[in-house]
């Protein structure tokens, strides 16, 4: 009973850093059509930036801020001199940005190396806090709970409440349409790609503190955001939310339960999405 | 077939087969490879030139098939007769399953794709108990039916150019066939299609099976080369790079996979024999692929000749 | 009565609440010709794609040939005789107008899933396109493909193609938009020719062309039918002058 309570806990903070990856994805493919697969190389090294920065200064907040902002820098000279050139040929994207990602890995296995590293997290963030029931469970992944509600409940208001979020809806459903309303659409796919690549740089220092770094990572957690996007919907934040609770669940159950076939656990739902879904809960015709 | 094209066909033949008399083994165990990614990248380029679907997974139905024989013949001591079709079928059972993807299309169909393929891999790696896990299968011998037996690297090297020869050759009746034409109509106009009585779905199900089939043979030559499999030969590096072989080769063609992937196998290695970050290279090699040569070496030297004689690009 | 080729009952068709068709009820005898027309927003083309198997009607049935296709893909319904045209030309531009053509003849038989026998092998197929081809009048550009036709020419093999899949029932989506006069005299002389085994629904804007071919026309508006007759009384009649003409 206890150990069931605990993966869940353990899904739902892995869903947590997964929305945060898979958040990104999806709003870029929304809005602007843009499929980018070194959205996993981004987190990997957006998390060993922030790495360096907390041991460099000793400050978590420095770490994720830095490794999210070092990624916006990155992402904005990829996109404008990149995947722009691309315009909406997929294919190219895919190639493009699995290169990408394929130089970025390479990159960062020179300087950082090949062991598994893990970005220093705070001391008030350290140890356990105690379940009712007399069950400890890390403090640290109880707070990515929080902070993934709280980044879902931010992109929400920003997307369904505020003018600008109207916009971008108006945008994912129908293009030529904002372009005719006259607000300049490039600093609209600039912002929303800078706040894409922010959230994967972060979310690489996130979750770096309890996944640890490595070559290889940004593989894995890509296919879980695409498996999150996949079962949500390209381009549906809330399918995002919905997807990253149910991949985070399925691969905690998963792991436990059937450690060998943790990966295979997920092949369910696409299968199941795909015969009766085939474009995700939230999807709708691109 | 034009004449320039003919004439590269026979000029590749020829080499390789006069290859081992000029060649040393390095040479030819690097030929028997290009080959047999070639193979790999072929039946990628059945739907990616024909129907036009991406798929991302095809390294899954090559490792199914290679664990499968290494996993037969190394462990339970089967007869080739029987590991190498078993191999073959297992990897086919597979594209039989993740068929499924073709009720998608466009970027749906190569994300699924994607994530199929890393549960093969992951399978292959967490599974320990039965794939070996990191390690892998190793001393998977030479195949051997009967008193007919292969010895050595040479005779290996020839099995296979005569086997891929065959494979070719049927491949090259499957698209020329009716069945072929349907699959171009498809990538034309899938709305069409059906207006024409073809039940789409159900063709490009096929033709994902048959390009499974095909890869999960190039799975099994793969083994008896390699001697070993570990959960890197079901990787999607090597889904993607077998896509980029048949696109910097020329996608559509025969010829084209085979020219693409002896282009990024020999690239690797020479890289790698005097620079560490070999990976960021064949990254750049996609990068500068998409924005300077997205029709493959075949667009590039058209393009340049038409710049050299001064000829504009068609309009349409 | 004569067997009806088309049987449309009690056709809904919504979008997100929106009554695209409202109720419609059609029946087209075998043989005859039957034009749709009505201003824009009509439901014409709703209707057509409800009938093609394009869409799904919210509620309602479609029956070709006394049978019910309501739920009956695309495809089936082609298979029991029905051929179509698209309204923006949907030709294979990729392939040589010879390769269009044998797409369509194989199209319902089971030679489509020939996989071991190349195209050329097929010398009957060949035939048949280029006497496909010829029928439309591009049997001397056979071996070019499709994006080198011009837009008028486009139209005729889009008409081509719906007619090797040798349908009984043939429906046209305005087949003679954006053409020149004279490609639309000869499209319409083409479409008056056909044998009468062929039933013919189409949806035509220029008056001229749809009562000139039609046996009876259906008049549309806001997705309901509201007059059926000869074009002498469709012309007479003072309500269709004031929903289509314009003018009351």
């Amino acid at each position: 009973m206890t150990s069931t309570i605990l993966q869940a806990i353990n899904g739902v903070s892995f869903a947590a850093l997964l929305f945060l990856l898979a958040s990104g994805f999806t709003l870029s493919f929304g809005l602007m059509r843009v499929v980018n697969m070194a959205h996993g190389a981004y987190y990997l090294l957006g998390g060993y930036v922030g790495l360096t920065l907390a041991e460099q200064t000793g400050s978590f907040a420095v770490a994720i801020l830095g490794g999210g902002a070092a990624i916006v820098v990155l992402g904005y000279l990829v996109d404008r001199f990149l995947i722009r050139r691309t315009g909406e040929n997929h294919l190219a994207q895919v190639l493009l940005t699995v290169g990408l990602a394929f130089v970025i890995g390479d990159v960062a296995l020179a300087i950082w190396g090949g062991d598994n590293l893990k970005v220093p997290v705070p001391p008030f963030l350290r140890g356990a806090v105690e379940l009712p029931g007399g069950v400890y469970y890390p403090k640290y992944r109880f707070v990515l709970i929080f902070f993934g509600a709280l980044v879902f409940a931010v992109l929400w208001i920003l997307y369904r409440k505020t003018q600008i979020g109207a916009v971008v809806r108006a945008g994912v459903d129908d293009r030529e349409q904002v372009s005719a309303t006259g607000i300049n659409i490039d600093r609209l796919f600039v912002m929303t790609s800078g706040l894409a690549s922010f959230l994967a740089g972060m979310a690489g220092v996130v979750g770096g503190a309890f996944l640890t770094l490595y070559p290889g990572a940004e593989w894995e957690i890509l296919v879980f955001a695409l498996v999150v996007v996949i079962v949500g919907g390209l381009g549906s934040l809330e399918g995002a939310m919905v997807g990253a609770l149910i991949v985070g669940l399925l691969d905690a159950y998963g792991r436990w339960l059937l450690p060998e076939f943790s990966y295979f656990v997920l092949f369910g739902p696409i299968a199941l999405l795909m015969l009766f879904r085939p474009r995700g809960l939230f999807g709708t015709e691109h | 077939m034009d004449r320039s094209r003919v004439t590269v066909v026979i000029v590749v033949l020829a080499a390789a087969l006069a290859l081992p008399f000029y060649a040393g083994p390095f040479w030819m165990g690097l030929a028997t490879q290009i080959i047999i990614f070639g193979l790999l990248a072929l039946s990628v380029d059945l739907l990616l030139g024909h129907t036009g679907l991406f798929s991302l997974c095809h390294a899954s139905f090559f490792a199914v098939a290679a664990y499968t024989t290494a996993i037969l013949q190394v462990r339970y001591g089967t007869p080739t007769v029987f590991a190498a079709p078993a191999g073959v079928l297992a990897g086919t059972l597979l594209a039989l399953v993740f068929g499924i993807a073709v009720r998608t299309r466009g970027v749906y169909f190569i994300l699924i794709t994607i994530a199929l393929g890393f549960i093969v891999w992951g399978v292959a790696y967490r599974w320990s108990s039965f794939t070996g896990g990191d390690n892998g299968v190793t001393n998977v011998p030479f195949p051997s039916i009967g008193p007919l037996a292969v010895t050595s690297h040479l005779q290996y090297y020839y099995l296979v150019l005569a086997i891929v020869m065959l494979c070719a050759l049927g491949y090259r009746m499957l698209v020329s066939s009716p069945f072929g034409l349907g699959l171009r109509g498809i990538k034309a106009s899938e709305s069409r299609m059906r207006s024409l009585g073809y039940r789409t779905a159900l063709h490009l199900y096929v033709a994902f099976v048959l390009s499974g089939a095909l890869a999960s043979l190039a799975g099994v030559l793969y083994v008896y080369y390699n001697r070993f499999v570990n959960p890197v030969t079901g990787s999607f590096q090597i889904s993607v790079e077998v896509a980029l072989m048949a696109i910097v080769g020329g996608s559509g063609t025969i010829i084209g996979p085979f020219i693409g992937s002896g282009v990024l196998l020999g690239l690797r290695n020479w890289v790698s024999s005097f620079f560490e970050l070999h990976a960021a290279v064949m990254g750049v090699v996609f990068i500068a692929t998409v924005l300077w040569a997205p029709d493959g070496l075949v667009g590039l030297a058209r393009r340049l000749r038409k710049r050299r004689t001064g000829i504009r690009k068609d309009p349409a | 009565m004569k067997q009806s080729a088309l049987e449309v009952e009690q056709l809904v068709k919504e979008f997100g609440g929106l009554r695209a068709v409202a109720g419609v009820s059609l029946s087209v005898e075998a043989g005859q010709r039957r034009v749709l027309i009505g201003p824009n927003g009509a439901g014409k083309t709703t209707l057509f794609h409800c009938i093609t198997g394009t869409l799904r009607p919210s509620l309602g049935r479609v029956s070709l040939f006394g049978r019910d296709v309501t739920y009956l893909e695309e495809y089936e319904r082609t298979a029991l005789g029905m051929g179509r045209t698209f309204q923006i030309s949907n030709v294979f531009t990729e392939l040589t107008l010879l390769e269009n053509l044998t797409l369509a003849i194989v199209g319902t038989d089971r030679r489509k899933w020939t996989m071991l026998r190349p195209v050329r092998a097929f010398g009957s197929v060949r035939e048949e396109a280029l006497q496909g081809l010829e029928a439309v009048g591009l049997e001397h550009r056979a071996a070019e493909t499709a994006q080198h036709l011009s837009y008028g020419e486009r139209r005729q093999l889009e008409l081509a193609l719906a007619l090797k899949s040798n349908p009984r029932l043939l429906l046209l989506d305005e087949p003679c938009a954006g053409l020149s006069p004279s490609e639309r005299q000869r499209i319409s002389r083409m479409i008056a020719d056909l044998p009468r085994t062929t039933t013919v629904v189409m949806i035509e804007h220029d008056m001229d062309v749809a009562l000139g071919l039609a046996d009876r026309v259906t008049v549309l508006h806001r997705g309901s039918v509201i007059l059926e007759g000869t074009p002498d009384e469709v012309q007479a009649n003072p309500k269709v002058r004031e929903v289509y003409f314009g003018h009351a």
